[in-house]
Formats: C-alpha cells, sequence, structure tokens
C-alpha cells in the first residue's frame, strides 16, 4: 500500500541509510547553539525512521526539530551515508503541512505570499529611484531581502552597475517563491508568472540576482524553465563581476563568508575569492570556509521562527571573523548580511557588506579623494 | 515515572535542562548501534553538584539512569534499555585546565575530542588515542568505553591518558581518583576501573589527562600484497623490526574490492593493502622509519608501494583508507561493525577467518583495521527490513566471536561491550574473573540504577 506520506515513499532508503553516526552533529548549527540533540540532522532521522515505521504519527510536537533547519546542507557534506538531509527536510516539511502541522510564523509566510508579492507583506513599490521595467541588455532581479531589508546593499550595487556602465533595468518584481519549497509549501505559481513575464517583457538576454537564492530557484527550479528555454543568461552578481577590474584596492582585512546557497548548494567557492582578491590584497580565510563553512542562521525558515537560535548561529560565524582579525566581512547574500549585521555586537565594529557593495564604496571613496 | 518526581528532577537542573518532550525521547533512543528503546526523561546537568542530586534521588527512586555523550558508541552502551533518565553530559563542555608544566589537561566530560585536539595544538601538544568519531565524540564518552584509533599501536588507548577523575557514585557522593601526577603507585587505581566500564559504576565528572608533544612529521606510504599471508607476516615483521608505525593499516581483498567496483577508487586487483605512517619530529627521522618499513614489506614480497611525497599525495593515500565505511555504507541499508582484537600474529588468521564465516551467508562484507595493535573492524552490510539477513549477520557476527576468542582475542579493542557483545562475556572471560566484575557493579551500583542491562553485570 503507498503510504500517505510523500517522504516515505521517496526517501525510505535514504532514512534507512542513515547509519547513526552522529557525524552530522559536529557542523549543526542547530545543535551547536542548542546542545540538543533532537535538534541535529541525525536527531530528525531519527524521529522520521519512526514516522516512516508507523511508532509515532506525524504532527504539532515534531514541529520544534523538522521546522528548526537552516538548510544549509553542512551535514550532507559530513555524511559517510550519503544521506541528503536538506532534500529530506523540504520533503518532510510538506508532509507536515499536509497534515496541518506547520510553524505558524511560517504559515503565515505563505499566507502572507498569497496575497502581497514579498515575504515581509510589503506593500510599497520599491524602485531605488530608478524607472522601471525599460528595454535593457540586463535585469537586475533584488530579492526581497535586497528590496526591503538591505536597501543601502541593492543601492551600492546598482550605483556600481552604474559606474560599469551596465545597460539595465529593475523589474516590478516579486518574490521568486522557492523559499516556499523551504517551508513545506509549493512553488507559488502567480508569483513565478509575474516574474517570467516581467523579465521577458525587457528583452534582456542576461538576469543578474542579487540573491544566491533566487539564483538557485531561476536556475534549478522547474517553474522558471522558460527562462532557460528563451536562452537567458542568469548570473549571480558576484560571477557578472568577475569580467571587470576595478582599479581599487583597500587596505583593510577581508574575509569571505560563504552563503549555503552559493556555496555548499551551488559549488561556487572561487569565483568571490577571484573578486575579493582582486580588491583586498590582505584576504585572510575563516577557519570554517568554502564546503565547510558555518552558516549565517538565517535560512530554512529559522530567522523567522526561532529568531534566538538564529542569532546565536550568527554570532559563531562573527566569532570567527574576530578570531582572524577581519575588519571586513564579505558575503553574497543579502540574508546573510542581514542576519549577521543582526548579530553583531556593539564591541565588533568590522564592516559587513556584499561584495558589490563593498566595491561601490571603495569607488566611491577613490573618485572623492580623486576630485 | 511519575510527574511529581520528573518534576522533582526538573528543578534540580531547571526547565531548560529537562526534557519529556518526545523529540528528545526519541533521539536518546538511540546511538550509533542497532539497539534502541525509549526513555521517560532526558536531563542536561551543567554542575557535579547537579549529577550528585539527579542520581541521589534516582537511587532513591530506583529510577533507571544511562549516562550518555555524544552517542557515536558502536555497542549500545548509551542505550537507555530499561527506560528512565537519560543524562546527557554534553552541556559540560569545559576544558578546565591546559598544564604544560604539568603535562596534563583537566576537563569536564561533555568536551569533544576535537575541541581538545584545537585548544592542545596551539601549544604544540595533542591527546593520542584519535577515535574516529573524534569531530563529535566526547571525551566522557572516550574514558566511559576507552575509546581507542587508528594510532593506538605506537600510543595506546585513552587509558594510558587517565591520571584521574572526579566521579558521582549512584548514591550521589562525589569521589575523587587518581592524581595529577605522571606516575603514583598508591592503592588500587580506581581510576583505570572507571576507564571503560560504560557508565555502570558512576558518572565521570572531571577527568585529569596526560597529553602529549605533538610529532610534527609524518610520512605516509600505501603498499599492496599479492597474497594475504604475505601482508600478515610483514605486519609481525615490521614488530621484529624494532620500528613502531603510528599507523598500520591494513585492508582485505573484499575491502580493495568494495572500493575499487562502488567507490570508483582505482585500485590494483590484490589480496591486501597496508597503509603505514610514521610520525617523528624532522623529515629525517620519520623516513629512516618508513625505509626499514619498506624493507621489511620488500622481504615479504610486497607487490608495490608509493611514498606520498607531499600532504596532497598523503591525503589521497588517507582518502583510501577514510573512504571505506561510506563507500561499504552504499552497498545495502544497513550494517554492523565490529571491533575484535586478536594478538598482532594473529591478524591473518583473524582476516581470513572472518571471510569463511560471512562468506557462507552471502552478504556483502569488508575486513580492515590497525593491524598494528591487532584491532580488526570487520563490517557487515544487509538489509534490516528482511529477516533472513538479520539473522545471518548475527549468526555471523556471533561466530566471528567464538573465532576471536578461540585465537587469544578480546571481543572489543575500542568499542565497548555495551549491549551487542554483553551475551558473549562469558566466551573471552575467566568465570572468576566475570564474577569478580559483577561483585564491583554490586558495591558501586547495589541498587543497579547506572546503565542496567550493560557488560553483562546482572548475570
Amino acid at each position: 500500500m503507498a503510504s500517505p506520506h510523500d517522504l516515505e515513499n521517496a526517501f525510505s532508503k535514504q532514512i534507512q541509510q542513515c547509519s547513526r553516526c552522529g557525524f552530522c552533529q559536529a557542523v549543526c548549527p542547530v545543535y551547536g547553539v542548542t546542545l540538543r540533540p533532537s535538534y541535529n540532522a541525525r536527531g530528525k532521522m531519527l524521529i522520521l525512521k519512526e514516522v516512516m515505521e508507523k511508532r509515532i504519527p506525524l504532527n504539532d510536537e515534531l514541529i520544534e526539530t523538522l521546522f528548526q533547519c537552516t538548510t544549509c546542507g553542512h551535514c550532507e557534506t559530513t555524511c559517510p551515508s550519503g544521506v541528503t538531509v536538506p532534500d529530506m527536510i523540504r520533503k518532510v516539511r510538506k508532509d507536515m503541512v499536509g497534515v496541518g502541522s506547520c510553524h505558524p510564523v511560517l504559515k503565515g509566510m505563505n499566507e502572507v505570499l498569497e496575497k502581497q508579492k514579498n515575504i515581509y507583506g510589503e506593500t510599497n513599490s520599491e524602485d531605488f529611484g530608478r524607472d522601471k521595467n525599460r528595454k535593457a541588455d540586463v535585469v537586475y532581479f533584488v530579492g526581497c531581502v535586497g528590496t526591503y531589508r538591505e536597501k543601502e546593499a541593492t543601492l551600492s550595487a546598482l550605483k556600481l552597475l552604474d559606474r560599469l556602465q551596465v545597460n539595465f533595468t529593475l523589474i516590478d518584481e516579486v518574490c521568486c517563491s522557492g523559499v516556499l519549497e523551504d517551508i513545506g509549501y509549493e512553488m507559488n505559481k502567480a508569483l513565478v508568472q509575474k516574474n517570467t513575464d516581467a523579465i521577458l517583457a525587457t528583452g534582456a538576454s542576461t538576469v543578474i540576482t542579487g540573491c544566491p537564492y533566487c539564483f538557485r530557484t531561476f536556475t534549478h527550479h522547474p517553474s522558471y524553465a522558460t527562462l532557460k528555454e528563451r536562452s537567458l543568461l542568469i548570473l549571480p552578481m558576484i560571477s557578472f563581476l568577475r569580467q571587470f577590474r576595478f582599479g581599487v584596492v583597500t587596505p583593510k582585512r577581508v574575509t569571505y563568508h560563504d552563503p549555503c546557497d552559493l556555496g555548499r548548494h551551488l559549488g561556487i567557492y572561487e569565483e568571490p575569492r577571484e573578486v575579493i582578491r582582486q580588491i583586498a590584497p590582505d584576504f585572510v580565510e575563516m577557519r570554517h570556509n568554502r564546503a565547510d563553512a558555518l552558516c549565517c542562521g538565517a535560512g530554512g525558515g529559522v530567522r523567522g521562527a526561532y529568531p534566538k537560535n538564529s542569532i546565536a548561529i550568527a554570532r559563531r560565524r562573527l566569532q570567527e571573523a574576530e578570531e582572524v582579525g577581519a575588519e571586513i566581512i564579505l558575503t553574497e547574500c543579502n540574508s546573510c548580511v542581514h542576519n549577521l549585521m543582526n548579530a553583531k555586537r556593539s564591541r565588533q565594529n568590522f564592516r559587513i557588506r556584499t561584495t558589490a557593495q563593498f566595491i561601490n564604496e571603495l569607488m566611491e571613496e577613490a573618485a572623492s579623494v580623486g576630485r | 515515572m511519575q510527574e511529581n518526581l520528573k518534576l522533582a528532577f526538573e528543578e534540580v537542573v531547571g526547565p531548560s535542562n529537562f526534557t519529556d518532550q518526545l523529540i528528545d525521547l526519541i533521539s536518546y533512543s538511540y546511538d550509533a548501534s542497532d539497539h534502541d528503546h525509549r526513555p521517560e526523561a532526558g536531563l542536561w546537568p551543567t554542575t557535579t553538584e547537579q549529577v550528585s542530586k539527579i542520581l541521589s534521588l534516582a537511587n532513591e527512586h530506583r529510577i533507571p539512569v544511562t549516562p550518555r555523550g555524544a552517542g557515536t558508541g558502536l555497542a549500545g552502551a548509551a542505550v537507555p534499555n530499561q527506560g528512565g533518565l537519560v543524562l546527557d553530559l554534553c552541556r559540560m563542555n569545559k576544558i578546565l585546565e591546559i598544564r604544560i608544566a604539568d603535562r596534563l589537561a583537566i576537563v569536564q566530560p561533555g568536551v569533544v575530542y576535537a575541541d581538545l585536539e584545537r585548544a592542545l595544538s596551539r601549544y604544540g601538544f595533542f591527546f593520542p588515542p584519535d577515535p574516529a568519531s573524534s569531530s563529535v565524540c566526547t571525551l566522557g564518552g572516550n574514558v566511559a568505553t576507552n575509546a581507542g584509533g587508528m594510532r593506538g599501536a605506537k600510543y595506546g588507548v585513552t587509558r594510558d591518558y587517565v591520571l584521574g577523575l572526579e566521579v558521582v557514585l549512584p548514591d550521589g557522593r562525589i569521589m575523587r581518583t587518581g592524581s595529577h601526577c605522571m606516575k603514583s603507585s598508591s592503592g588500587y587505581d580506581l581510576t583505570k576501573l572507571f576507564v571503560g566500564s560504560e557508565g555502570t559504576l558512576g558518572v565521570v565528572t572531571e577527568i585529569i589527562l596526560k597529553i602529549n608533544p605533538k610529532p610534527m612529521a609524518t610520512k605516509t606510504a600505501l603498499a599492496s600484497f599479492n597474497v594475504l599471508q604475505d601482508a600478515g607476516q610483514a605486519v609481525i615483521d615490521v614488530m621484529h623490526s624494532g620500528i613502531i608505525p603510528s599507523v598500520l593499516e591494513i585492508l582485505d581483498p573484499n575491502t580493495i574490492r568494495v572500493l575499487r567496483d562502488h567507490g570508483n577508487i582505482p585500485l590494483p586487483e590484490v589480496m591486501a593493502m597496508i597503509l603505514v605512517e610514521t610520525d617523528g619530529h624532522t623529515e629525517a627521522e620519520t623516513s629512516y622509519q618508513m625505509e626499514r618499513v619498506m624493507e621489511v614489506f620488500k622481504k615479504n614480497r610486497v607487490r608495490d608501494f608509493k611514498i606520498a611525497t607531499s600532504v596532497a599525495e598523503a591525503e589521497d593515500l588517507w582518502r583510501i583508507r577514510k573512504s571505506i565505511g561510506s563507500v561499504a555504507a552504499t552497498l545495502r541499508p544497513s550494517n554492523v561493525s565490529e571491533d575484535v582484537t586478536v594478538p598482532i600474529s594473529r591478524v591473518p588468521d583473524l582476516m581470513t577467518g572472518i571471510s569463511t564465516i560471512v562468506q557462507k551467508y552471502r552478504l556483502p562484507f569488508v575486513v580492515f583495521g590497525h593491524a598494528g595493535d591487532g584491532n580488526l573492524h570487520p563490517r557487515i552490510m544487509y538489509d534490516p527490513a528482511d529477516p533472513d539477513q538479520v539473522k545471518h549477520v548475527h549468526q555471523a557476527v556471533s561466530e566471528i566471536f567464538r573465532l576471536t576468542c578461540d585465537l587469544g582475542g578480546t571481543l572489543t579493542g575500542e568499542h565497548g561491550v555495551g549491549l551487542s557483545k554483553a551475551p558473549y562475556m562469558t566466551w573471552e572471560h575467566d568465570p572468576l574473573a566475570l564474577e569478580m566484575m559483577r561483585g564491583i557493579k554490586r558495591l558501586f551500583d547495589p541498587n543497579h540504577i547506572l546503565n542496567r542491562g550493560k557488560m553483562a553485570l546482572e548475570g
């Protein structure tokens, strides 16, 4: 008999494959700040095993662990048994939503996206002082966090594109809706359609995303297949910046935080470092970097649903930046910037920026000195 | 457990360090073995005094208590098979002191092995046992199981480094054993009695560890042999040579085949491979040792060998050894991994004997391990959903234990007895010795509240 739960059909082998070695506990950010093994990937797999064996039902009692995962994928990189944990978390969250068990904050996020156009339920349409939906070579797709929470970073990125004389336009964008898949819901087809239509209407050949999550969604989710079929080149900002020489350097010590959406999930580690080395001769790595990078704590709905632990996770990352004496932390994700900024203690005086934002600031400084 | 008793335990540690939530009870039902049983509550004590109050209360009400570290054990020692309380010590995770002048470190039981390693490396020191789960396992767990690892032949196991302990006895009394000294001939060695006692005698709340200066140079090589017996003889002859390599890992023909066929690792079709590491303070020192080892290998008809000339090359060789577990895991949904140990000269007999046993049951398996100290890891892959395979695995493991004991070996070199090996303790131990162990258990824990059902102590 087919199981009522999607998870069981798709992943029963994976659940059995977990050898319970617990190696994931060494890297799980949520475990790291709570020292509570039921939050770790093994704890989650054991719960799913008992669900599969029909020893326990899927219900509200499980929300606290199944919805408390940043889907950073660090566990997957250390798993000797090849368990693809983030995929399983996504699936089981759908099953949980299916039986009416979801974290209220995340349920709220889905409801917001049914009515509004962004995850924050903001009603004003940001234009960053520009005419949107113009005909242009390039569409710059900002993303929700960059539009409503990290506006400075976005303004800087847009100015940088101006400096680099890129013929780009903003569009009346809406949430890419990829996050819904992470928190137990389906992609919102209306939002997908709006974004697709708006991008195509510009006649652009390239889409630059300001958010690595949007990039992942555009390039990897089948609902955005139209973009690929129309041969649009979709790039995260950092890959676009690679072709340029900026002619500025900072004497400050710079480190780079790998966002999981660009790093572990897509394997893009070297491009950001290539660009950063160009502008920062004193570049240092934090102890955990690339595939081993610590999570910022924001993903998978954790920032919304479990803010205290989310901040605690970010603080661990900032601690590593402090250990290597970094003055500037660069990253490629507005969401990481946002969470790290929220977690920054007053005595920690490093600047946290997106790479584009920082390059623009350097060029601005150079220009003002030049004047 | 009655609600008012739960409340009493909760009062000892505070609400944020008590749980009877389903999610926690499930995660505390398991370790890395195939045993499971759900406890009634979990506690995260943060001080010795809390542990003392918890045990005293549990003792009074005869509540079973199972101490737990990271739960990476492979023998079920941390599974609360009688229900009751799980005492998770991971929140007692402070490194209290590092005293280089006295060559020791003092830690709480919940300190993760890798965290101590990192702290010691700043001083050029290390804590040598190096269990495979070092990134996650706790030092309390290492003490409880007398954990060891790949460098055991040269550096020994946890027991060789524990100088003293603070232990809470089952009735709540707090006892100090051992000293801060490098040596002591003073009285019974209660410290070492607790090492490997798997939480059956008391709960360790502080550990004094001897530490070693870290050898700064290593040399790594991988050798292959056409005949398994030649590899076995080579290991024996290395012992005669006077060189003790820091690593001497042997891979049997099944392991080599599995890595080649399922792990896409281009290995030759040979009957045995040995990974060797020598260590020391200078390159000359490690090279000298490696040359002597290779001379021995050549005398024993080594087919070929590669000595790494860079860190990257050494890592490549290590990757072969370290990928065995993950590649083998892909063959069947589950596996059982044992750690039988024999006198070094019997390693080839044990390897071929294990093969003969497991082949009868037509299950995929690999045999590899620490040839330098006679500790082998037979790992048998099976599907737990198939009752025949489950039965066959149990039969095979039982026969492997029989063979090991017949070869003068021990059931467990580094994982511990727990639940998995408890039924076989009579095969290994003199009946009188086992009776003495049970007497010791009765002396410390007359009400049998601590980790009941483990190590065949109630038999």
